[in-house]
């Protein structure tokens, strides 16, 4: 029976005009979104594939330790097609050195900042905004329209039990909406297909797959909101209003307004209260830099230097005197652990004031959980990598490379006391350099320590970095499905209880 | 006849569901909004003065010598504008400030208190309420207001009687413009009375002729959905399908098209980045460095000693001028691209009346990308005004060599520009000025007869299909 009224209802809303436009609009958009926002993740790949060649390129050009800066790059998310998330507004890339350690980018340098007046556009506004209005039009007369036909209480007439009916009716929207949603996946998978440098992975099939599936939990949840309205309602015209204001709420009203109560909750400290604690720390760093400095100048200073331009920016002396490299060497093996040490204060400083912003974050997302459409964008981010969550895992990666990046440079010069750390120059050259600054002919002097400049720069190659740590970042599946499972849960929740509620009213419901 | 009918459909919707709902909704987001404008409104200013405030103690300190008034990196915020309550124009997110001294000005940059990590978010403005949820009461007044009348059997009674067609449209028009404008002025008054009652936001009378060109301008815009409904309606046999149509219309007017408009721009035209405005400054830099090593500023132009008869000031002056004068054109340069940039996806985006009435709300609010750009030109007319004063000043010291580069050690070292002390009192300083209501009006002109084209339109549209419409 209830297969028989199920198939009833399918072939019924297949015929309708509100199926019909909707299904047509959602081709229309896929094809029409789907190309573009594949043209511009292949011009991201572009981008991407060349920062890493240029970056390679650069490292393979490093002749000192110390300009050991390379820039790790996160490759595009392909799904940021499905869903742009928070990727779009944060850095992704994050620089490797001493001086620093890498965190989010709230403004991100590649990005031009007057294009935030745009809202995001992906493949998840089509389900958020249209199929969700469509499951809302497909349920919201499922109940009260029969009546209002009067062929409701013709079936019930028959051996028919309510929840048979009701089952039919849920079986029978959850198919119709199947349609839309499989021919949109279907449509955009077919149009990525068409382009050379989009290559889907198994790890991309089983993301797409759980994001078909999340689809479908959410469809289905807003399909069994307008079948609540139509069981509790009399007339199909007030659950219809009834459904549209629910959809304002979910769709505008909760995920804005869940920022905006976060805000006012869980207010943030002033950014000052950070600058003042990362100022004092500059100040304290100056301090005990200068005390080791002292220490150095009995050393005398680094004297007469003949620098070269770095490939990741930055200088090194290509020639020094031996006295200029014995200063440089405890310089630099007193000074760079004090520069390390300190960094990671101001890390800790930085993390506590970015924590403070995560946990506002969490607040807004718990707020705004009551909207499925929220919970659906929430799990459609986690599966395409493109959530805060994704960032601060690449970011946490890069963080860890650095520390092993450290540890290397400290391995190969001696706790960074090794000339080999700052200068590709011999203990040969750097007498006869020492030679050439004392003539006391300045033009003479000049000459001859270009000559020895253009034989050092002829003969110096670049460092041997076969056994460089390699930065490996790749978004596990297992930990994407772990980050949306919360909200993927919560959505068949919504589903059993709005379902729950539907079921209750229609037992009771007046079909006369 | 007209007012009869137009009273009928006035009373009919006043005692609807729909009209009740979208009353409570829009009154309620319009006193929340009040409330949370007035809060942050009052943090902003706190925040503004106090940075204004610190900004001219520090240039005060530098009026000790006037060389150093030339050196002082001025930042300045951009002033928080009281009629952000009806449109804040992004301005949460936008670049918000810019450094600059004597020779540059920067690119601005987005220095914001908020949260990035949150989602970018609508803010609740009068621009959102109106832009999305009440054009969407619009549409749902208006679904039904032929073709439900139609299915009641009422419509094609009363033009049995010797009503013309046309006054029946201009009663249905005017019928639901009354109703859509009770929630509107309703929502208008909750949320000025809160601002006002707050005595944190102070409105000036060119402010308030500002709200009441707004408000007209809510009028018009809610109008071009009121003639779409009326036009589908006319189109359709059935409600249900009407509301079908029209719910696809909005969701393409008002939110499809404005997210696209970032895409198209970014595809299709040339925009900039302030990593790629890096890449403009070197290549210049470069460029420059070539004509030194051309000769073209001089003898010993790369020389810098504090010992003067070791350089060559005049020549040095003009090589870090020409330095100065690239890094300037490159960062214009930039700065128009990426506004170009954005200005191309908003003009795209101009085919939703949505991101028409935005766009116009932001020029006659004075927020939004218009602020943006109208700071920056203030700022480098300051910044000419305060060379052209340094000049005059250092002129009247014989001591001075009267070379005014951007090079600070060097210009203290070889007293390029005078040291003595300058009257701070008559020193011009930097105060941002509004956009007059002229100006505003000027720049949201194209936009107001946009709009007209779209009323124009959809009503003409509206009245052929009426006229043809089969009532039985």
């Amino acid at each position: 029976m209830i297969w028989k009224i199920a198939q009833k209802e399918f072939l019924l809303n297949l015929m309708t005009f509100k199926f019909v436009v909707g299904t047509v609009v959602c081709i229309v958009l896929t094809s029409v979104f789907v190309p573009v926002l594949a043209k511009e993740y292949q011009q991201k790949l572009k981008a991407y594939n060349e920062n890493v060649a240029t970056n390679e390129g650069k490292l393979r050009q490093v002749v000192v330790y110390k300009d050991l800066a390379p820039t790790i790059y996160q490759p595009p998310a392909l799904l940021s097609v499905f869903c742009e998330g928070l990727a779009r507004h944060m850095g992704n890339s994050a620089k490797v050195d001493l001086s620093s350690v890498p965190e989010i980018d709230p403004a991100p340098a590649n990005v031009n900042p007057f294009l935030c007046i745009f809202p995001t556009l992906d493949l998840s506004l089509v389900f958020k905004v249209v199929i969700s209005l469509l499951a809302l039009l497909v349920a919201y007369d499922a109940a009260s329209g029969e009546r209002e036909r009067g062929t409701l209480k013709l079936t019930l007439s028959n051996p028919a039990a309510r929840h048979e009916v009701l089952l039919g009716k849920l079986l029978a929207g959850l198919l119709t909406l199947v349609v839309p949603v499989t021919v949109t996946f279907l449509v955009a998978l077919l149009i990525l297909g068409l382009f050379p440098m989009i290559d889907l992975n198994a790890s991309d099939w089983v993301r797409i797959g759980l994001l078909y599936v999340a689809s479908l939990v959410f469809v289905a949840a807003l399909y069994n909101i307008g079948l609540l309205f139509s069981c509790v309602v009399r007339s199909s015209a007030v659950s219809l209003v009834l459904g549209l204001f629910s959809w304002v709420l979910f769709v505008i009203v909760i995920p804005n307004g869940g920022v905006y109560l976060a805000r006012r909750v869980h207010t943030l400290e002033p950014k000052q209260k950070m600058e003042s604690q990362l100022a004092a720390l500059r100040e304290a760093e100056e301090r005990e830099r200068r005390e080791l400095q002292k220490q150095l100048t009995p050393e005398g200073s680094a004297g007469w230097e003949s620098d070269e331009g770095s490939p990741f920016g930055g200088w090194y002396p290509l020639l020094c005197t031996p006295s200029g490299a014995i200063y440089r060497q405890k310089q630099y093996a007193l000074l760079n652990p004090l520069q390390i040490r300190y960094v990671d204060k101001y890390w800790e400083v930085r993390r506590t004031y970015l924590a403070a912003l995560i946990r506002q974050g969490e607040l807004v997302n718990n707020v705004s959980r009551v909207s499925p459409i929220c919970l659906y964008g929430n799990v459609a981010a986690a599966l395409a990598g493109t959530d805060r969550a994704g960032v601060e895992s690449f970011l946490d990666g890069v963080r860890a490379y650095r520390e092993r990046i450290i540890e290397y440079m400290r391995a190969r010069t001696d706790n960074f006391s090794a000339p080999s750390y700052f200068t590709p120059s011999t203990p040969e050259e750097r007498i006869e350099f020492e030679k050439c600054v004392q003539i006391e002919d300045r033009e003479a002097s000049h000459q001859r320590s270009q000559q020895l400049r253009n034989k050092v720069t002829s003969r110096i190659v670049p460092l041997e970095l076969r056994d460089l740590p390699r930065f490996v970042g790749a978004l596990g599946t297992a930990e994407s499905l772990r980050r949306a499972l919360p909200d993927l849960a919560l959505l068949i929740v919504l589903n059993a209880l709005f379902f729950a509620l539907s079921f209750v009213a229609f037992l009771r419901y007046d079909v006369r | 006849m007209i007012g009869q009918i137009a009273r009928k459909d006035i009373l009919g919707n006043l005692v609807s569901l729909r009209f009740v709902l979208s009353l409570l909704l829009v009154i309620a987001l319009a006193a929340t909004s009040g409330f949370v404008f007035v809060d942050e409104y009052r943090l902003q200013t706190q925040d503004y003065r106090n940075q204004a405030n610190e900004a001219l103690a520090g240039f005060r300190e530098r009026a000790g010598q006037l060389y150093q008034l030339a050196f002082y990196q001025h930042r300045i915020y951009q002033k928080p504008k009281p009629l952000t309550f009806f449109a804040e124009g992004f301005e949460q997110s936008l670049p918000n400030s810019c450094t600059f001294n004597a020779f540059t000005v920067r690119l601005p940059e987005a220095q914001h208190q908020r949260n990035f990590l949150l989602p970018a978010l609508s803010n609740l403005d009068w621009v959102f309420l109106t832009g999305l949820i009440l054009s969407f009461v619009a549409l749902l007044l208006t679904y039904d207001c032929v073709c439900g009348e139609k299915e009641a059997g009422t419509l094609g009674l009363m033009l049995a009687g010797s009503i013309p067609r046309h006054k029946v449209l201009a009663a249905k028009y005017l019928g639901a413009m009354f109703t859509v404008g009770i929630p509107l002025l309703a929502g208008v008054l909750v949320s000025l009375i809160v601002v006002v009652a707050s005595r944190d936001v102070v409105f000036g009378a060119g402010d308030w002729l500002k709200i009441l060109i707004l408000v007209v301008l809510s009028f018009l815009y809610l109008s071009v959905f009121v003639l779409l409904g009326i036009l589908v309606s006319s189109r359709t046999a059935h409600s249900a399908n009407a509301m079908v149509m029209l719910l696809l219309v909005w969701v393409g007017l008002v939110i499809l098209i404005p997210s696209f408009g970032r895409v198209i721009a970014e595809i299709t035209s040339a925009g900039s980045s302030p990593q790629e405005c890096q890449r403009l400054l070197k290549d210049a830099y470069e460029q420059v460095n070539a004509d030194y090593e051309a000769g073209k500023f001089g003898e010993n132009a790369g020389a810098r000693s504090p010992n003067i008869a070791d350089c060559n000031p005049p020549a040095r002056a003009r090589y870090i001028n020409a330095g100065t004068e690239a890094e300037n054109r490159a960062i214009e340069d930039c700065y128009h691209q990426m506004l170009a940039q954005a200005s191309a996806g908003r003009n795209v985006a101009c085919l939703s009346p949505t991101a028409i009435y935005q766009r116009a709300a932001e020029a006659i609010a004075g927020t939004g990308l218009s602020h943006g750009v109208s700071l920056n030109s203030q700022i480098k007319r300051y910044q000419t005004e305060l060379r052209e004063y340094i000049r005059a000043q250092d002129r009247e010291d014989p001591q001075s060599l009267h070379l005014l580069f951007d090079e600070e050690n060097s210009t203290e070292e070889w007293n390029a520009i005078s040291k003595k002390p300058a009257d701070f009192a008559a020193v011009p300083k930097f105060q941002e000025q509004d956009l007059t209501l002229a100006e505003s009006l000027r720049l949201a002109i194209w936009d107001i007869g946009l709009l007209v084209l779209f009323n124009v339109v959809a009503f003409a549209a509206a009245f052929a299909s009426f006229l043809k419409y089969d009532v039985r």
